[in-house]
């Protein structure tokens, strides 16, 4: 618990003390907000409260895959050896990652949501913001299960980058947070009920528009339901879908982590000393 | 004498190439051990072995009687590890970076700031507590490696080429902590080193070449045995130091006026030079290296031996 606690600080600090991304994780949320509401605001009577829903996962994602990258940086820096000489146990390595994507992803969505309510959005229920920060701090671990995930797998700097963009680029756009399911060419549609954002997204907008209880058919209207080969995939159903994906990525991470033989990665520094010795 | 290390029969093949062949040696406790060789001879995949990073072919090796296969985490607590490459976390304080140590190996949270305390006195760096270590140089980093490897008090701690890349000043100082080390804490330690005169201060020194161990003993018993004392004499009169060279079966080289001249003992041959000074202009002894003894053994300077193997594993 101990090890745990400590690597997840030590995430975090490390995350806070680089400035730069500091900065631009908090305010990469405000700018698609502006960006895209400017967009859809010719479309939707209430364009606002639909994006904000979309713009919160979608950068609680983002910043959930982009932070298992420092998994890499571990790696590549030696602190990984440190650690693997060390008698801790490498799931609590993994846990301590995954608590750190969740706080962050926490700490991104709360002045969004604090934007939305003067932005007209309003909850009658007390317990709606609690539900949706719990939703974000699920959302966190399964997307860090996926990045980390990426990560083990990858073991490289720069290939993460790329195998990063080529996950999260199709995964951003065809999950209807940006851009409505609804007006996407057929077969652009299907694409996107594999992707497990578009659940994410499905879900966490009927919770923070408090839209769980309505009937299907309007569901199905305001894009927070599908309607797959004659089954209704309500939000609720959307949410076990969610916990599936996060089940299946977290094991999957689990697996790759705990055998990956990180002491045979090619350290960047190595290959500079052979070129220039 | 208990052993700290016993490795028997050890031998490690990558698929079809054998890195390490059927070693076998034992460290005692409290002492210091040298593994010496070029890069490429099995070092590396020696001292991984012993740290639990790889995984052996064969063979048996113990750290404090604990199986380095079946008994991993014993084994990982009761070593510490100071490696060729830098393992700190470098965005982290040096504070940070030893706190976080005493986490991973369980140190009673009341004893930290002490151990913090202490440790960092070792290497005399008091002062840099709460410098952040990307700002240090190599010399201070290497220094903070080796203070957090004694945090958590390891039984054997194994320093891979812990001065590699240092200034010869940074390197004195690295040798006299690791020296005060073993003798204040009675510590057993294991380091593997390219400069061959910075092993003279082991108790024991291994030499290892082409993945098996060539020579074993005490620096002064290797330099007994493999390398003559050297004796440079510049003489003015090259016929009656001839003469008296043959007289005393002395073997010399020369060039000119310039002899070389190898013995077993240097002190005999000052002895009987000390009444033939007329003919000795310029007198200069070369006591034997074990960097001779290297050379003795393995037909190449350590130097040598690394240009033509640039291979690095880990």
């Amino acid at each position: 618990m101990r090890v745990i606690v400590s690597l997840w600080v030590r995430n975090l600090k490390t995350f806070a003390r680089n400035r730069v991304q500091l900065i631009f994780t908090l305010i990469a949320p405000f700018f698609f907000m502006y960006i895209f509401s400017s967009i859809f605001s010719l479309q939707s009577d209430n364009p606002m409260s639909y994006m904000l829903a979309g713009i919160i996962i979608v950068n609680a994602f983002g910043t959930a895959l982009a932070l298992s990258s420092s998994t890499i940086t571990d790696i590549v820096s030696g602190f990984m050896k440190e650690v693997l000489v060390s008698p801790v146990k490498r799931s609590h390595i993994a846990v301590g990652q995954l608590l750190a994507a969740a706080t962050i992803a926490v700490a991104q969505s709360v002045p969004v949501m604090i934007l939305g309510w003067f932005l007209g959005l309003r909850y009658t229920n007390v317990f709606t913001p609690l539900f949706a920060l719990v939703a974000i701090i699920a959302i966190g671990f399964v997307f860090g299960g996926l990045g980390l995930f990426l990560a083990s797998v990858v073991k490289n700097a720069q290939t993460y980058q790329v195998v990063g963009m080529v996950v999260q680029m199709p995964m951003m756009f065809l999950c209807g947070a940006y851009v409505p399911l609804a007006i996407l060419p057929a077969a652009l549609q299907k694409i996107a009920y594999f992707n497990p954002l578009t659940y994410t997204i499905a879900f966490f907008r009927a919770v923070i528009l408090e839209k769980m209880g309505l009937p299907k058919g309007e569901m199905v209207a305001e894009g927070i339901a599908f309607e797959i080969g004659g089954f209704t995939i309500t939000p609720l159903i959307s949410m076990f879908i969610v916990i599936a994906f996060g089940a299946l990525f977290l094991t999957l991470s689990a697996i790759v982590f705990t055998r990956v033989d990180f002491s045979r990665i090619n350290r960047t520094k190595l290959n500079d000393a052979d070129i220039f010795s | 004498m208990k052993n700290a290390i016993e490795v028997k029969n050890f031998t490690k093949q990558y698929g079809q190439f054998t890195a390490v062949k059927n070693i076998s040696f034992n460290v005692a406790e409290g002492s210091i051990f040298a593994f010496l060789g070029p890069n490429g001879a099995g070092k590396s995949t020696t001292i991984n072995t012993l740290v639990t990073i790889f995984d052996k072919t064969s063979g048996t090796l113990l750290i404090d009687g604990k199986d380095t296969t079946t008994q991993k985490d014993a084994v990982r607590a009761a070593i510490g590890v100071v490696f060729q490459d830098s393992t700190l976390d470098t965005k982290m304080t040096v504070d940070e970076n030893l706190k976080m140590h005493c986490c991973f190996y369980a140190v009673p949270k009341n004893e930290v700031a002490e151990r913090i305390d202490f440790a960092l006195g070792i290497v005399d760096l008091q002062k840099w507590r709460n410098a952040i270590v990307s700002s240090l140089s190599g010399g201070m980093k290497r220094r903070v490696e080796i203070a957090r490897g004694l945090l958590h008090k390891p039984k054997v701690l194994f320093l891979d080429e812990p001065t590699t890349g240092l200034d010869p000043q940074t390197r004195a100082h690295i040798w006299d902590y690791i020296v005060k080390l073993q003798r204040d804490e009675n510590m057993t330690i294991f380091l593997t080193t390219h400069y061959m005169d910075e092993a003279e201060i082991s108790h024991m020194a291994a030499i290892i070449d082409n993945g098996e161990i060539v020579a074993m003993d005490t620096p002064f018993n290797l330099k007994k045995k493999y390398t003559k004392d050297k004796a440079y004499i510049n003489t003015s009169n090259s016929t009656e130091l001839e003469c008296f060279l043959q007289k005393h079966n002395f073997v010399y080289k020369n060039k000119g006026t310039h002899y070389s001249i190898e013995v077993d003992n240097i002190s005999t041959l000052l002895d009987l030079l000390s009444d033939q000074k007329r003919f000795i202009g310029e007198l200069e002894v070369k006591k034997g290296t074990l960097n001779d003894v290297f050379i003795a053994i393995t037909g190449k300077d350590i130097r040598q031996a690394d240009m033509g193997n640039k291979e690095d594993k880990v």
